[in-house]
């Protein structure tokens, strides 16, 4: 009977603790889906700049970080927009329609 | 040597009309003329490349952005054989790079002397010059359209 009694009173504790552990996680995950939707509008306006394509997700550097990009690498995106503008260029000059004029190109300036 | 500023010159024309002209090594990096020159050769690209480059102020710092590259049998600096006679570009050769520098006053001396030779080249250089004008139209209008998108947008 001690034992039984033993046995139920561990359990209560137990229960006791697990409510008070499962209590304080949901309080913690309330708290972090107070950002959460900042952080899904910022991931859903970076999506619809650079969408998603086979095989590569090109990453959207927020405005404040290509700041921070060397000048060197900046010059060189320049350098590889110039080429790939020229080629479109050069597409729409050998069969001149609208389509070809605005294609889209690759380049990292503009997605 | 396979020129678009000499289609359609017979061989010994063409022969002729280089033989006017003086090749010029250029090393890696080294500047065949710098914009605002005054320019007194027109330049065939024998092997290698140049690089045209028109400054751009970038983060406050003026740096010397590509516009334009030209290789093997292209032409560069026609602004020689066109008034004012300034270059309107900088061109350096991003590689060890041949030239051959054909004087703007051997030229006119020739085609006065050769006027069918002066005319085919002529209309060689209007297509050049049209080909340029042409693809940065283009280019020019595919900014714009990215202008208007944005302000629309």
């Amino acid at each position: 009977m001690e034992m039984l009694l033993m046995g139920a009173c561990l359990s209560m504790f137990g229960l006791a603790v697990a409510c008070l552990a499962f209590g304080a996680a949901t309080r913690e995950t309330r708290g972090a889906d107070a950002g959460a939707p900042a952080l899904e509008k910022a991931v859903a306006k970076a999506a619809a700049v650079a969408p998603a394509r086979f095989f590569v997700d090109v990453p959207a550097l927020p405005m404040a970080a290509r700041g921070k990009v060397p000048i060197e690498a900046l010059l060189l995106q320049l350098e590889n927009h110039v080429r790939l503008e020229h080629a479109a260029a050069e597409c729409f000059l050998e069969s001149p329609n609208a389509s070809l004029l605005h294609s889209r190109t690759t380049s990292a300036f503009l997605n | 040597m396979n020129a678009d500023l000499l289609q359609g010159l017979d061989r010994s024309e063409a022969e002729s009309v280089l033989a006017l002209g003086k090749r010029v090594v250029l090393t890696s990096g080294a500047e065949l003329f710098h914009l605002g020159d005054v320019a007194e050769s027109i330049y065939l690209v024998a092997r290698g490349r140049l690089r045209l480059t028109l400054p751009m102020q970038v983060r406050s710092r003026e740096e010397d952005v590509m516009v334009e590259e030209r290789s093997s049998g292209q032409t560069v600096g026609w602004s020689a054989l066109i008034p004012p006679y300034r270059f309107t570009l900088t061109a350096t050769a991003p590689l060890e790079t041949e030239v051959i520098a054909l004087p703007r006053e051997a030229l006119h001396g020739y085609f006065a002397a050769h006027p069918a030779t002066g005319y085919a080249v002529s209309v060689n250089l209007a297509s050049i010059i049209g080909n340029r004008l042409q693809l940065f139209q283009a280019m020019w209008l595919r900014e714009i359209q990215r202008m208007v998108e944005l302000r629309c947008a």
